[in-house]
């Protein structure tokens, strides 16, 4: 008995330190909220007019930096786990290729129980944004959109996401490129 | 001068002390006489002096200090109790594999950590991901915003203003125009 309490918070000790451990290790892959975009095979990576890939690490980085100037992108930042985007030109190609895909991917997105926020058939244009609730919050988004004679875009985030504070940030931002597919030397642009 | 003889129980009974050197001359004489014709007792006399010579051998640890000053308390007449034993049962071996295994599982993945991150940013890397960053944001509200007109055309135009147009014309026995043209109209 005069052993017991010792030993009982070794183990105690041992098991949070390897939970704790094994936290800070976890993959992006198996954070809720991220959505396999190399699995799903949406657009052919090799013809992407615009690629985003931002990781944990580099997003924190990014808050850091921009924590003076913009406290409220800061903060967004601080909370996310990963940005990728992906847009594929649909000038001059035949949309019909994208369309099942995209139909694919909506149907793994419900079948791992995202929930539909906005669903749009306009004029041949189809927009899906999923949310991913996780702990009775929001740990994912993902958009897919297609636009005939346009382009296709799917957007995946993951963390803590707060859709009205996305929204903002993304009203004030006002970048000219949108007009004109963008070309940033971190996202990919095909020569 | 004749020599008793001796019978091989005997022989092996005086074994031990013969191979001590504590047997009197009287007993060791018949004893080698017998040993010289029985091979069976010269094979036992063997493997007796075998095992005092590598008892002999073995190293001989010197004795702790504490046992000393223990033996010389007690000679004095101090009554000296033994020391609790500490219990090293399963429970603190289990302890101690948990903790062997938390600290190379921990120790692992902390160096595997620290492998894959940068010892310091980049400025121009950091710069290109805020760029990028906002660039993902700003595509979200362009598509959002699509969408958003979209759910304009959709579900208001198509679903509540159209309906209620003809529901209206109806009743005023005007409308005959397609869905599309009254839409161009209301637009």
């Amino acid at each position: 008995m005069m052993t017991r309490r010792p030993v009982l918070s070794s183990i105690l000790a041992a098991l949070l330190f390897l939970a704790a451990t094994a936290g800070g290790a976890q993959r992006l892959t198996d954070q809720p909220g991220y959505l396999p975009l190399e699995q799903l095979n949406l657009f052919p990576s090799d013809e992407l007019e615009v690629e985003i890939n931002l990781d944990g690490p580099l997003l924190n980085m990014v808050a850091a930096a921009t924590k003076k100037e913009d406290p409220e992108f800061s903060s967004v930042m601080a909370g996310l786990k990963s940005i990728k985007v992906q847009v594929f030109p649909l000038k001059g190609v035949d949309s019909a290729g994208i369309k099942p895909r995209i139909g694919r991917a909506v149907h793994w997105l419900e079948e791992k129980g995202w929930k539909s926020t906005i669903r749009v058939k306009d004029k041949g244009d189809e927009t899906y944004i999923y949310l991913l609730e996780s702990g009775g919050k929001i740990a994912g988004l993902t958009l897919l959109s297609m636009s005939p004679g346009d382009e296709a875009v799917v957007i995946n985030i993951v963390g803590r996401i707060d859709p009205a504070q996305l929204g903002r940030l993304g009203q004030n931002l006002h970048l000219p490129q949108l007009q004109k597919v963008p070309t940033q030397g971190g996202a990919k642009k095909p020569e | 001068m004749t020599i008793e003889t001796i019978t091989c129980d005997e022989a092996l009974d005086l074994l031990e002390p013969f191979v001590d050197g504590e047997l009197p001359f009287a007993q060791a004489e018949p004893l080698r006489s017998h040993l010289q014709g029985c091979r069976a007792c010269a094979g036992e006399l063997a493997l007796a002096e075998r095992i005092r010579r590598e008892l002999r051998a073995l190293p001989q640890p010197d004795c702790p200090p504490e046992v000393i000053e223990r033996v010389v308390r007690s000679g004095r007449g101090e009554v000296v109790p033994f020391p609790a034993r500490r219990r090293s049962g399963w429970r603190v071996r289990i302890a101690a594999a948990a903790a062997v295994l938390a600290l190379a599982v921990g120790g692992g993945s902390l160096f595997f950590n620290l492998q894959q991150r940068p010892d310091r940013p980049d400025p121009t890397q950091v710069a290109q991901a805020t760029r990028d960053a906002r660039l993902a944001l700003a595509y979200l509200d362009k598509v959002t915003r699509k969408a958003g007109l979209g759910v304009r055309d959709e579900v208001l135009e198509k679903r509540l203003v159209i309906p209620a147009a003809r529901s209206v014309s109806r009743s005023l026995g005007e409308f005959q125009a397609p869905a599309d043209e009254t839409r161009k109209e209301l637009r």
